[in-house]
């Protein structure tokens, strides 16, 4: 079943006279369950791409469908209301409310929907408990490390059991160790959960954990590689393969 | 780009941000000058000469550049942080703090001399219309010659002159103290690092509490009859004041949280929006603002008590009038009052008279004044006071072993209240007379040259009043015994029976209530309007830092809004809950006010008139719909921020 699908996306920043293309056509279909991963370049537009996709900015010219709703028509109250229900979100910032505890920041999605309190305790139990959380509930941001913010974030965005998930370079500010335990997580509640991932980044270890990878370049679909039985070392060769030819960052292996 | 280009661009695009320091500016400045050109204007010398107002005025704009001056350094305080980027970028391109500070302060020059001959201009234009208010207020006619005053100008460039060189001194200071790095931070370093309430916390918010809570209970006893010796009044007027505003101060520092942090473990975690947005940023803001907010709340309440209080007894003025003179016209000889009967009479203006036989008394009451005299200098066992005749009062019949009192000031009874019967004797100058007193009316029915300005007043049956004066104690009597109420039937004609009284030079123990009313007009009429001016101008100064901070805290919550935009909260989602913290943030102070200025104007309002609620009242609603609307201001600035924040 096709959860998201986005026909001929384009995105144009500035006026007539100075007009800069980002996004130029694009056709993405995503499915239910899947890890997906998009890379690029610096400026190659897969921020903006994300953006799109999850609503935070309108498209140009194009159509996004997530589970059937053409999301590109909506008014901004509708949007929000979607953004709500239907997405979660993990930043490279973390964007954590400094003033709210662990604890409150994960539960902040639930607070709209109006779930009762016992449900929301069970689940923000399940889902700290799952990412290892569980006992930091009551310290405030600036208290954790890096990476215990990251997961902090991630249970945010999955404690209201969104349909797609996007990340927007989710390890970009962690050190390796914390990256891989945040992916391994990720691609872990990916499974259990059959949560649909849609991450940006550019770091091809953190593209490796997903079931495929979508490259942007200019605007435009480069490539796609699919992992289907490969190993996560071998799709992670491919990935850098990949990488080298479409002229991003070289890897001299 | 030369430097001169580089001011020049920064003030054009600063002009934006700045709008509101330069309405402040402006509006200090006018307030300023306005208040100035007042203290000089020539048509002033009337009301200055009739009660000394000069010195009064002279007090107040002290206060006034005070008050001025504080605010402009917090506002300059806050906006010189806002620039604080683009002072590090200039750093970082090599520039030396000193031609940075020599850049800002041309930058600050230019805007603030335009501001301040803004200022000035608004001001004089204003003063003429604040000249008629004042003399609509004091019931003083004429008008007003609008001139421009040198030397309310040259005092006014003088004084803002000074404010500018500590503006300078304070940026001067800032920017040294600062290292390119520090620059960067400075807007995420300046709120304390978030912390849990700690259980001292928790025993300040309670001591606060407590603190206000007694001084609140101390207050309601200060006149009650408990604090006899001005001493004892004085040290219990301190100890009011510090216990207030200490606790005040604790309230900020740990109440507040305290509170807070009750109200938040009790959801659990489980927060909505607006608890998100209000709760939690006012938690941890309300503690490092207690000072800021103490002062606010304070000055507030000062402005407030003391506004309800003059306006309690401008608007008792006739009523206190009434008290004293309880006719249109008393009069205490014969001559004088058929002089200005017959005068009345030649004018058609038609009148009530009425005539009564006062007579002085020693009595003794010590059955039923049950409070320590000393300090009043009184005798329980022997006072003077005034007697009359039950036949005397219309509606008034005593039997002869019965007295009943009428006319007891409020101050007074609250330092020696009477009981509500007992045993008097009425003491002559051979006999004496024993009575049951049975009751106090509220009616004064003679002026107050009989009556000391307050004591009661005896009514005593027929045969009682004749026997008494027979019986008279020379001594102790009045140079009259007789009052004369002259009542004018029609209203509309008051006025002329008043300037026939005036034109006939009666002698001093004549008296016009129209007079009394109008004197004590001008009395209150002044310091209500320099009670006013300052209020007006502390609640303007008050909202505007309240303001200026919610303008500086919401570019520091900007990510949150975003973070919380992306959620998927809406707008309108997120305004909701900003309305909430609004309520807070200027509520608090608000209400605290509120509550300390009304039990201060519940502790002593009796000694300034003769009606607390409705002026009072009328006071505090027009205080807080003025203060509201700085509430909806930092809402509307609030609206733009968060419109703008899902975007970046």
């Amino acid at each position: 079943m096709n959860i998201l699908e986005a026909n001929k996306i384009a995105k144009s920043f500035g006026n007539k006279s100075n007009k800069e293309e980002v996004l130029k056509g694009i056709d993405i279909t995503i499915k239910q369950g899947e890890f997906v991963s998009i890379m690029g370049a610096s400026g190659s537009g897969k921020t903006t791409l994300l953006n799109v996709l999850s609503s935070i900015d309108k498209v140009s010219f194009g159509t996004i469908k997530i589970n059937n709703v053409e999301m590109t028509k909506m008014k901004e109250k509708q949007l929000a209301e979607f953004r709500k229900k239907y997405l979660g979100f993990i930043f490279q910032e973390y964007n954590l409310l400094d003033t709210l505890t662990v604890k409150e920041n994960i539960l902040l999605p639930l607070s709209i929907t109006k779930i009762p309190k016992n449900e929301a305790n069970q689940k923000f139990k399940e889902v700290a408990t799952e990412l290892g959380i569980y006992n930091l509930k009551d310290k405030y941001p600036n208290e954790i490390s890096g990476g215990q913010k990251q997961r902090t974030s991630a249970a945010r965005a999955f404690i209201h059991e969104p349909s797609i998930i996007f990340a927007d370079e989710p390890t970009g500010a962690l050190d390796s160790k914390s990256a891989s335990d945040l992916l391994n997580k990720l691609s872990d509640l990916n499974q259990k959960r059959n949560s649909t991932i849609i991450m940006v980044t550019h770091d091809p270890i953190a593209a490796s954990y997903c079931n495929r990878v979508i490259f942007i370049k200019d605007g435009q679909i480069y490539t796609q590689l699919t992992r289907g039985e490969q190993e996560r070392q071998s799709f992670l060769s491919d990935i850098m393969k990949t990488q080298g030819v479409l002229g991003g960052v070289h890897y001299e292996h | 780009m030369n430097i001169n280009r580089l001011i020049f661009q920064n003030l054009k695009k600063n002009i934006k941000k700045y709008y509101l320091y330069v309405f402040a500016l402006v509006f200090s400045v006018a307030l300023y000058f306005a208040f100035v050109t007042l203290q000089y204007d020539a048509s002033m010398d009337e009301v200055k000469g009739s009660i000394k107002g000069a010195a009064a005025i002279k007090t107040a704009s002290i206060l006034l550049v005070l008050i001025v001056s504080i605010f402009l350094l917090y506002a300059n305080n806050i906006f010189i942080k806002r620039r604080s980027k683009e002072v590090g970028l200039l750093q970082l391109i090599g520039m030396t703090k000193n031609k940075i500070f020599r850049i800002l302060s041309v930058e600050n020059l230019i805007l603030y001399f335009i501001s301040l001959f803004i200022g000035i201009f608004v001001g004089f234009s204003f003063s003429k219309l604040i000249i008629m208010i004042l003399f609509k207020m004091l019931d003083i006619e004429g008008i007003s010659q609008l001139y421009f005053s040198k030397q309310a100008f040259i005092q006014t460039v003088i004084v803002f002159c000074v404010i500018y060189l500590f503006i300078m001194i304070m940026n001067y200071i800032f920017i040294q103290k600062q290292t390119i790095l520090s620059l960067f931070r400075v807007t995420s370093s300046t709120e304390g690092k978030i912390k849990k309430t700690s259980f001292l916390e928790a025993i300040i918010g309670i001591v606060g509490i407590t603190l206000i809570l007694l001084g609140y209970y101390v207050s309601s006893m200060l006149f009650g009859g408990d604090f006899t010796s001005i001493n004892e009044l004085f040290l219990a007027m301190s100890f009011i004041l510090g216990s207030v505003i200490i606790g005040t101060f604790f309230f900020y520092k740990g109440s507040v949280r305290f509170i807070a942090n009750i109200i938040r473990k009790s959801k659990g975690g489980y927060l909505n929006i607006n608890e998100v947005l209000s709760l939690s940023s006012i938690m941890f803001r309300m503690k490092s603002n207690a000072l800021l907010l103490t002062i606010i709340t304070t000055v507030s309440a000062l402005a407030i008590g003391l506004l309800s209080l003059t306006y309690i007894a401008y608007y008792s003025a006739e009523q206190a009038a009434l008290k004293n003179v309880p006719a249109n016209f008393a009069m205490t000889n014969i001559e004088d009052a058929e002089l200005f009967k017959l005068a009345l009479l030649d004018k058609n203006i038609a009148f009530n008279e009425n005539i009564i036989d006062v007579i002085q008394v020693n009595i003794d009451a010590q059955h039923i004044i049950d409070s320590n005299l000393s300090e009043l200098q009184l005798d329980p066992n022997s006072m003077t006071i005034s007697v009359i005749s039950d036949q005397s009062i219309k509606d008034i019949d005593v039997s002869a072993d019965e007295t009943i009192l009428t006319g007891y000031d409020d101050f007074l009874s609250k330092f020696m209240p009477l009981k509500k019967s007992g045993p008097i004797k009425l003491i002559g100058q051979h006999e004496v007379i024993p009575q049951q007193y049975v009751g106090l009316r509220n009616d004064y029915v003679i002026s107050y040259n009989f009556t000391e300005g307050g004591l009661p007043v005896a009514i005593v049956d027929e045969t009682v009043f004749q026997r008494l004066q027979q019986d008279i104690n020379p001594t102790i009597q009045k140079p009259t015994s007789l009052y004369i109420g002259i009542d004018i039937k029609d209203d509309k004609q008051i006025k002329a029976a008043n300037e026939i009284f005036l034109a006939s030079n009666f002698s001093d123990n004549n008296e016009s209530r129209l007079e009394m009313s109008s004197y004590q007009k001008i009395n209150m009429g002044l310091s209500m309007f320099i009670v006013g001016f300052l209020g007006l101008t502390f609640l303007i100064t008050s909202g505007c830092i309240l303001y200026f901070k919610q303008m500086d805290e919401s570019e520091e919550e900007k990510p949150s809004y975003t973070i919380l935009r992306k959620l998927g909260y809406t707008e309108d989602d997120l305004l909701r809950g900003i309305r909430a913290k609004q309520l807070y943030n200027f509520g608090i102070p608000l209400i605290i006010g509120l509550f300390h200025s009304y039990f201060a104007v519940q502790s002593g309002w009796f000694l300034f008139g003769t009606e607390v609620w409705t002026p009072m009242i009328i006071v505090m609603v027009l205080y807080t719909m003025l203060y509201s609307i700085f509430g909806i201001l930092s809402v509307l600035y609030y609206k733009k921020v968060i419109k703008a924040a899902l975007y970046n």
